[in-house]
């Protein structure tokens, strides 16, 4: 499984958001406006899930150079960010930087919420000051809570946080008598994880190469950061290709990811959410990517997503689901409204009369059988597996 | 008499055995042991067939003797293996019901209509927890003949103050589309995802499939084989075959004009079926809930590291 994968070599970039600090926090807040609403630890509000409101701010404004200018500002003096770190002794003082950190981390409209996490608890493990195992492990598990507790609705984040407290504490390392080597080596799966679950956009992005074949036709629902990657390699290999891209309303995702597609020169194409049947005859493979997968091997991914798998399934279509395997969630949804919802208002354009009930889930559940394959970083799966990597890591 | 309780008893029958032992001379505890215990399981097996609980049970046991080192012993081996029998019972039966209970509860909603097929030991526990749990739900039973065992779980949950609905095998499918729900046990279930079960359990499953409506195995992982059965035909087991041919209450039916033509009529009273795995939307097991593509996983996983034996 996870280490069988290679251990890369930790980026720059990694090194200088190792040292950030309260101060620079504060400082970015008053430029961007997602961070106004991060800094609070609560979802300020609870009508509209907090994931979705995430990414709603992050891609308001998604520009190359908007992302540059946030790298520029994110890397700063080494030294004051530890000297920071280290006043904060207390208790619910780490509970607070853990979040504060994530909430660094996240800033990178690029990086995935389950991956600012992930750097954030291998941070509380490197800053710990415990003096033994257990003190470590229930430091790290009070911070996965309330890392969890931050955004209930979102899997990722909920998968996340749990793979990576399973994968680090799983070593036989905490036997160790010495408490530093076993800090040491706790800390370096954790860096390994985070290291790993970060390269999974590209690595997955290789794996689907072989599927896009020159002259296809690509159905995109949803705006995926992991999809897009696999169309920027797809194009950037010279491989000729259409995509046909959903409106994705009320996220208006199709805007945006047509947007971007433009932006590399590959023929879009934009319906609307219901010309999906329609134009389903001229599609050869259709592309998604995922909020969570679950243990029957089904996802959990944008409104919309399970219509356009049934149309798929009775026209013979291949669905594929690109999706990091941190996203693999120990959740099992029976039906649609098996699962914690998640609201998202829906503009009309037009008031609605207060009698009249409006349908905000945000997401739905696309079960198994109408998914032919998953590309993860653990490699091209079929829904079955996700069940067997889950039994693996959790025996 | 369900698979946990023949199994439960057998091994509990297996430990007065081994109490009662005493090695004879020129003889190791390890083989004569075994021997003894092979020609018991003959006589068990000629009673009736063992179900494939038991021959997991026993499975476990006879490796468990064969592992005692050579040099302990007897009343140290004795011991051993009377906890090793208890731990089973507790681990692999007591405690998995906990926790296949405490899983099934999560997937009850107010407002439920539960269905389930005769008398499973761990759907009443799971039934019964919810209802402590304050959950607001109703219950039908589907029974079928000869056995009738529905009519034992219903007393049970009524006492309780369950509201039941009780029904015939034969109105399945009337009943079914009121129902959000259905909760099945297993005695077994084989490596393809097919539950081997106690004859009706796939037809009710089949009309389930058939309404859309889920279908949740609860089964102990204990009870996995690795056997792959494509039909129910080729391994099973055959009850009395005067309990079908005789209809209490109905002696028009039950006189004898069936038992003149015998070479042209058979009584086939199967006990159980096997219900593929396309009907079953999820198992629920002591090691959570599984879909049904990964019972060889488990089976494999905990071969190869010896906690199924």
């Amino acid at each position: 499984m996870w280490y069988r994968s290679a251990s890369f070599i930790l980026d720059k970039q990694q090194e200088e958001n190792d040292a950030e600090g309260k101060p620079e926090s504060r400082l970015l807040s008053t430029a961007s406006p997602s961070s106004s609403m991060a800094d609070t630890l609560q979802n300020p509000n609870p009508q509209i899930s907090a994931y979705y409101q995430t990414r709603a701010a992050h891609h308001g404004v998604v520009t190359t150079d908007w992302l540059a200018q946030a790298q520029a500002a994110v890397g700063r003096d080494p030294d004051d960010g530890v000297s920071e770190i280290s006043i904060i002794s207390t208790d619910s003082g780490k509970q607070l930087s853990v979040i504060d950190e994530f909430n660094n981390w996240r800033k990178q409209p690029d990086l995935a919420e389950a991956v600012a996490a992930i750097r954030a608890l291998a941070w509380v493990i490197r800053s710990s000051e415990a003096t033994t195992m257990m003190e470590l492990e229930i430091e790290l598990k009070k911070a996965s809570d309330s890392l969890k507790s931050w955004d209930t609705t979102s899997i990722s984040l909920t998968a996340g946080c749990d793979l990576f407290m399973r994968y680090v504490t799983r070593t036989s390392a905490l036997e160790y008598e010495d408490f530093n080597s076993a800090k040491s080596r706790l800390l370096e799966r954790a860096e390994k994880f985070g290291e790993i679950s970060y390269k999974a956009r590209k690595i997955i992005a290789m794996l689907s190469q072989d599927f896009i074949f020159d002259g296809c036709t690509i159905l995109v629902h949803g705006f995926s950061r992991v999809v897009l990657e696999v169309l920027k390699t797809a194009s950037q290999s010279r491989k000729l290709f259409r995509v046909l891209c959903t409106e994705g309303r009320p996220d208006r995702t199709g805007l945006r990811l047509s947007n971007e597609l433009a932006k590399l020169d590959v023929p879009v194409k934009l319906l609307i959410d219901s010309a999906v049947a329609y134009s389903m005859d001229e599609v050869d493979m259709i592309f998604v990517g995922a909020d969570g997968v679950v243990e029957s091997g089904g996802i959990i991914n944008m409104m919309g997503t399970y219509q356009i798998a049934l149309v798929a399934k009775s026209m013979n279509k291949p669905v594929y689901v690109a999706a990091e395997s941190y996203k693999f969630a120990r959740l099992y949804p029976l039906d649609q409204k098996d699962m914690v919802p998640a609201l998202r208002p829906i503009d009309f354009g037009v008031p609605i009369p207060s009698k009249v009930e409006v349908e905000t889930s945000a997401r739905d559940y696309t079960p198994p059988q109408y998914l032919t394959l998953l590309f993860t970083d653990l490699g091209v799966l079929t829904p079955s597996v996700v069940s067997d990597e889950l039994i693996q890591l959790y025996l | 008499m369900g698979g946990n309780a023949r199994c439960i008893a057998m091994l509990q029958a297996f430990k007065e055995v081994i109490k009662d032992y005493s090695t004879p001379p020129e003889k190791t505890l390890a083989r004569d042991l075994t021997a003894k215990v092979n020609s018991y399981v003959s006589f068990l097996i000629q009673c009736r067939p063992l179900s494939i609980s038991m021959g997991n049970a026993i499975r476990f046991l006879k490796a468990h003797i064969a592992k005692l080192p050579l040099t302990m012993r007897e009343s140290e081996a004795k011991a051993s293996l009377c906890s090793d029998i208890d731990r089973f019972i507790d681990e692999k039966i007591v405690l998995a019901d906990k926790v296949i209970v405490r899983h099934a509860v999560t997937k009850i909603r107010d407002g439920d209509v539960l269905l389930t097929y005769g008398s499973s030991s761990v759907v009443e526990m799971i039934l019964l927890h919810a209802l402590e749990h304050e959950k607001k739900f109703r219950v039908v039973v589907v029974d079928s003949r000869p056995n009738l065992e529905g009519q034992t779980l219903v007393r049970r949950l009524m006492e309780k103050g369950l509201s039941c609905t009780y029904t015939h095998i034969n109105a399945v499918s009337y009943i079914m589309h009121e129902v959000t729900k259905v909760f099945l046990g297993a005695a077994s279930v084989l490596s393809n995802g097919t539950v081997y079960s106690r004859v009706g359990t796939a037809c009710v499953a089949m009309v389930a499939h058939a309404f859309r409506v889920p279908v949740l195995i609860c089964c102990e992982a204990y009870k996995f084989h690795e056997r792959v059965q494509l039909d129910s035909i080729c391994s099973n087991e055959l009850g009395d075959p005067d309990a079908i041919s005789k209809v209490p209450g109905r002696m028009d039916v039950s006189d004898s004009d069936y038992r003149a033509n015998k070479e042209n009529l058979q009584f086939l009273n199967l006990i159980y079926d096997a219900t593929p795995s396309d009907y079953v939307s999820m198992i629920i097991t002591d090691y959570g809930m599984i879909p049904t593509t990964s019972v060889p996983v488990i089976v494999r996983e905990y071969g190869r590291e010896h906690l199924l034996i």
